[in-house]
């Protein structure tokens, strides 16, 4: 226990939360601040998807359009400068998903479930604070799918270790 | 719930920014579909999957940043005429998608299911693959974001018989 009086100590135990937290912070106020434009921009609204994909009202394109041309902006920016993230001090770090087996079908089937339902994980949980019902099926299903998923790749790892433990013993 | 829509350019904008902050502030990429992986992990211990590797530490960020996003949704709800309330309207959908509630949650959860599923087998998501991965022009996820497109496309046009 330190010496210090209430004041400066509750301030510093605030201090060491947010050092402690900080990534988790920054994390739940980006995903605030996520859902927030995800809604204005459109994309928690059933219909959009359905207006892009039958060609008649291209809002969703536009806005990741341009989202795009201003992040590749910004990227080039915080690339030139060498700028330091906040949470880490470390320089940012650009790390791009690698192909991995697969992708094609994956991508495939996220296509079809994203026809579906006229949402996409990131939209979900906001359609949820917007209070559409449809997003709680679409959640539990998205969360089955997730799981299915884990439960194909322990059952793997599963598998290739005992045929490494069998493959020894011969 | 009529929700004001911003005009494209201006949504947009804004979503740039946001991949810009979150860079800036995060020091990596953000990805929406991971988080879910964080959420199983701590629903079952048994599924090793997603106790390792990249999801080793459950409770981080991309966990937290799923989170924040239904408050996001609720703010921006308060901007409707209308007060909050909740709603299983789903607009051109509800002609097309079976007319019995039960059949129409089986068949939101069964999309559901594909989006979850897909999203690990391609790696990301919408968020991860076609924000992200575009905005670092990465050929993968312009990939991966072209079939999302392109299979999106051909069963919305199925679907609504055109």
């Amino acid at each position: 226990m330190n010496k210090l009086s209430p004041l400066p100590s509750s301030k510093l135990t605030v201090i060491n939360f947010y050092y402690a937290y900080r990534t988790n912070i920054f994390g739940l106020l980006l995903g605030v601040l996520f859902g927030f434009l995800m809604s204005h921009a459109g994309a928690t609204t059933y219909d959009y998807h359905a207006k892009m994909f039958l060609l008649i009202d291209l809002q969703l394109m536009k806005v990741i359009g341009t989202s795009i041309v201003v992040a590749i902006i910004g990227i080039l920016l915080l690339k030139k400068y060498k700028v330091r993230a906040i949470a880490t001090g470390t320089e940012v770090d650009f790390v791009k998903k690698k192909y991995q087996e697969g992708l094609i079908t994956g991508a495939f089937l996220f296509g079809i479930g994203w026809a579906m339902t006229a949402s996409c994980p990131g939209t979900v949980p906001a359609m949820l604070g917007e209070g559409k019902i449809g997003a709680v099926f679409t959640m539990v299903g998205l969360l089955l799918g997730t799981m299915a998923y884990g439960v194909l790749q322990t059952y793997n790892d599963h598998n290739k270790t005992r045929e490494k433990t069998y493959h020894h013993r011969d | 719930m009529e929700i004001l829509v911003w005009p494209g350019w201006l949504a947009g904008i804004a979503i740039g920014l946001f991949v810009i902050l979150h860079f800036w502030l995060i020091g990596k990429p953000a990805g929406s579909s991971t988080g879910y992986g964080n959420v199983c992990g701590i629903m079952s211990q048994k599924l090793s999957y997603y106790h390792e590797g990249e999801y080793r530490n459950k409770y981080s960020a991309k966990l937290w940043f799923l989170v924040g996003i239904p408050l996001g949704g609720f703010l921006s709800s308060l901007s409707s005429v209308e007060p909050w309330h909740l709603s299983f309207d789903m607009g051109m959908y509800d002609a097309i998608l079976p007319q019995s509630m039960v059949a129409k949650a089986i068949w939101l959860m069964f999309g559901g299911m594909l989006l979850g599923f897909g999203a690990r087998l391609a790696g990301a998501c919408t968020t991860g693959h076609a924000l992200i991965g575009g905005a670092m022009l990465n050929p993968t996820s312009l990939f991966a974001a072209a079939i999302f497109f392109i299979s999106a496309f051909i069963t919305t046009q199925l679907l609504f018989g055109t």
